[in-house]
């Protein structure tokens, strides 16, 4: 089967949950069922400014197809005035205003549009919803379309722009079924066949020293929260509730924000800051956490709740995150917080008793053994592709 | 993939159980943290100005439609702006900036002050009177949960609601040839929506409840969704046909009427309602499924349906079962006009 993922940043060097997973699921395509996969992007690494940095043309990937082509703008100035004006009422958006968003937010990719009504792939998914390139592109594919939304909870949801975006789909692929019940709150696509599938955990590579050596912080116990240290993420949330519970809390205990830092996040005895770090020191990191945190409100999936079940590491998460709460509540692996007085109580109990810590740490790694191991999750994405293509052809008969 | 290898199936429930296990622990456990947050509360050992700063970062990045997004949270960030305060900052990098700036604000402050009174004044008012709506919308919450009709379930009958079923036959029958998306709600275990697409039809199916694990569910498309939820969020005319079956019986008149107004707007002209339905004796028979003795619902007599599906617009039919327990109603949508 040929499959096409069309997606507006595309590369390892790209930190970003919607683009890492078509990457990882483009790849996996390609290594365990043997697909053909060619993937339509932009010469951007930025998400912000969607700057040509990478060379257009076509290149070779881990076994991947990949076009890139220059953006014709990227997120202009005018954007943040519109979107300010947009997201207190964007459900009354008039569809111009939505159009000029979408257009204001970039990246703007004719020549993008353009190659994907020639495209010979048996089906195109789309990751995510948010995008020029989805919105223009679904409407110039001429095969099936499978939209991988990756919504969550944000004003752009509700813009007119996307409502043909979503009805239009051939298939929906869905990381979580929160993810389903916030996207058919707004748009009625329930009847399309559509899957609920996530994203598989790769193997652990630990570098075999222990977390606090990592860190520099020794024995002291810690607790970490992996990801983009940013206030959209929580971290500076993270950051306050943990100054004021060390305040209320002394003793040892330390934060760990593992991640590239772009938040400021004012400098603290307890809290490290360790920047991006490799795959090995990450793992060795949380490995070894009393717990692992996930501060972030706006998940549609989030796999590093996951890659710490992996490691039988316990989880908090945000209460106000349908996603990463539907995973603690389905696999009994963590405890979310919806106040600092609910993160205070929880963190108390889960550091002074290692018999939870164990009991849900087991409870997350069995969840995660059962769904999102990539062999199966990938048979399950290939026989889904399938059957939408088997669908579409059945449809033109 | 419905297995029907036992060794899987046994596997697979084995590890039901510990999964159930899991979630009765997490069950108790976030009992426990909740009695110990609402005794903290109340014992005031956090001064209330850090608190509703606290809240305040937390509820800055959090989604209002989010689940916990109570009007109570929401008011606490209104109450810590509602005052305004009059008293600019005046640290300055440059030399000379704070006397300069002390100047000014001291020159403005009366006007200020003014102005900033009666704005923290009005934000004080509609605070208040938000925290009244609150209130009376908490109150009135109570009293309605206290009313509140059992919300409508599946039953799952095992004598009606199987592959070799009289009804089953007749469904197939019904929509072989047909190429537009049926949808059968509650599906089960699959068992009707097998049996379609095995005749070529583009079915698919939803149960509110786990009937097999969910992974399984894949290759026949079903779906663990709330049924009525599944419904109204189908585009309308999208669908050939819709196919009720251990639905109706346990929903109450009103679940009944919002269900099949959704069901009827799912579907194209030409489209067919079929409801499956125990007759109002077998759901008062003692083998009939316990959702029986706890909702407030009854099955309609057969001939009810051909007013109340008539009244939505449908020609309909009805066809009663050998025993005389149960019955299948066909209901037509008008073609196209041409």
């Amino acid at each position: 089967m040929k499959v096409a993922f069309v997606t507006p940043r595309y590369g390892a060097e790209v930190m970003g949950g919607a683009e890492s997973a078509a990457r990882q699921l483009a790849e996996h395509l390609v290594a365990e069922v043997g697909a053909q996969v060619e993937v339509f992007s932009t010469c951007a690494l930025d998400h912000i400014t969607w700057d040509n940095v990478l060379p257009p043309g076509d290149s070779v990937f881990n076994g991947v197809t990949v076009h890139r082509f220059a953006s014709t703008s990227g997120r202009v100035p005018e954007f943040y005035e519109l979107d300010a004006r947009l997201r207190m009422a964007p459900a009354e958006a008039s569809l111009e205003q939505a159009r000029l968003w979408l257009e204001f937010n970039g990246p703007v990719t004719p020549d993008l549009v353009e190659a994907l009504r020639h495209s010979d792939a048996e089906v195109i998914a789309f990751y995510p919803y948010l995008y020029y390139p989805t919105v223009l592109g679904m409407e110039a594919a001429t095969a099936p379309r499978v939209l991988h939304p990756a919504a969550h909870d944000e004003p752009a949801l509700y813009l007119k722009v996307f409502d043909a975006t979503f009805s239009g789909a051939d298939a929906i692929c869905y990381h979580t079924a929160a993810e389903r019940r916030l996207v058919q709150r707004r748009h009625r696509v329930a009847q399309l066949p559509q899957i609920e599938l996530g994203l598989g955990v790769s193997p652990v590579i630990e570098g075999g020293r222990s977390g606090g050596d990592v860190l520099g912080i020794g024995d002291r116990p810690y607790v970490v929260s992996v990801g983009r240290v940013d206030d959209h993420k929580g971290s500076s949330m993270l950051a306050a509730f943990f100054r004021t519970y060390k305040k209320r809390n002394p003793g040892p205990l330390a934060l760990a924000l593992v991640g590239p830092v772009t938040a400021s996040i004012p400098p603290h005895g307890d809290i490290v800051l360790t920047g991006a770090v490799s795959e090995a020191d990450k793992c060795d990191i949380v490995r070894d956490a009393e717990v692992s945190i996930s501060p972030s409100a706006l998940e549609s999936f989030s796999l590093v709740v996951l890659e710490a079940w992996e490691l039988s590491v316990p989880v908090m998460v945000n209460a106000a995150c349908d996603p990463t709460r539907e995973h603690c509540e389905r696999s009994g692996g963590g405890l979310w917080f919806g106040s600092y007085r609910e993160f205070e109580v929880v963190l108390q109990r889960l550091c002074a008793d290692p018999g939870l810590r164990t009991r849900l740490g087991r409870s997350g790694h069995d969840y995660v053994d059962r769904y999102y191991q990539w062999p199966e999750l990938i048979s399950r994405y290939a026989r889904f592709l399938t059957a939408v293509r088997g669908r579409y052809e059945a449809a033109r008969a | 993939m419905l297995s029907d290898d036992p060794g899987t199936a046994q596997e697979g429930s084995s590890r039901d159980d510990e999964n159930g296990a899991a979630r009765r622990y997490l069950d108790e456990v976030r009992a426990e943290i909740d009695d110990e947050v609402r005794r903290r509360r109340t014992s005031g050992d956090l001064p209330p100005n850090l608190e509703r700063e606290l809240d305040q970062l937390f509820l800055a990045h959090s989604p209002l439609g989010g689940r916990g997004a109570a009007l109570r949270d929401m008011l606490r960030l209104v109450d810590a702006s509602v005052f305004i305060d009059p008293v600019v900052p005046v640290a300055s990098r440059r030399p000379g900036g704070t006397a300069i700036k002390k100047g000014l604000r001291s020159l403005n402050l009366w006007y200020l002050r003014y102005v900033t009174h009666q704005v923290s004044e009005f934000a004080t008012a509609v605070s208040r009177a938000l925290h009244v709506l609150d209130a009376q919308v908490t109150d009135l919450r109570r009293k309605v949960d206290a009313l509140a009709v059992p919300p409508s379930v599946a039953v799952d009958v095992a004598w009606a609601h199987h592959p070799d079923a009289w009804w089953v036959e007749v469904v197939t029958g019904e929509l072989s040839g047909q190429s537009g998306r049926v949808l059968h709600a509650a599906c089960g275990d699959g068992f009707l929506v097998r049996a379609l697409v095995a005749r070529g039809v583009d079915a698919y199916g939803v149960d509110p409840v786990e009937r097999v694990p969910g992974l399984e569910f894949d290759p026949l498309d079903l779906r663990v969704e709330n049924i009525e939820e599944h419904v109204g969020a189908v585009a309308s005319g999208s669908l050939e046909a819709v196919v009720l079956s251990g639905v109706v019986e346990g929903s109450g008149y009103v679940e009944r009427r919002r269900l099949l107004g959704g069901a009827v707007r799912g579907l194209g002209p030409g489209g067919t309602l079929l409801v499956h339905s125990l007759t109002p004796a077998a759901w008062e028979s003692d083998d009939a499924p316990v959702e029986a003795d706890m909702v407030a619902a009854r099955p309609y007599r057969p001939r009810t349906w051909i007013g109340v599906l008539g009244d939505l617009g449908l020609d309909a039919t009805v066809t009663e079962g050998p025993d005389g327990r149960d019955y299948l109603v066909t209901g037509r949508v008008a073609p196209r006009s041409p």
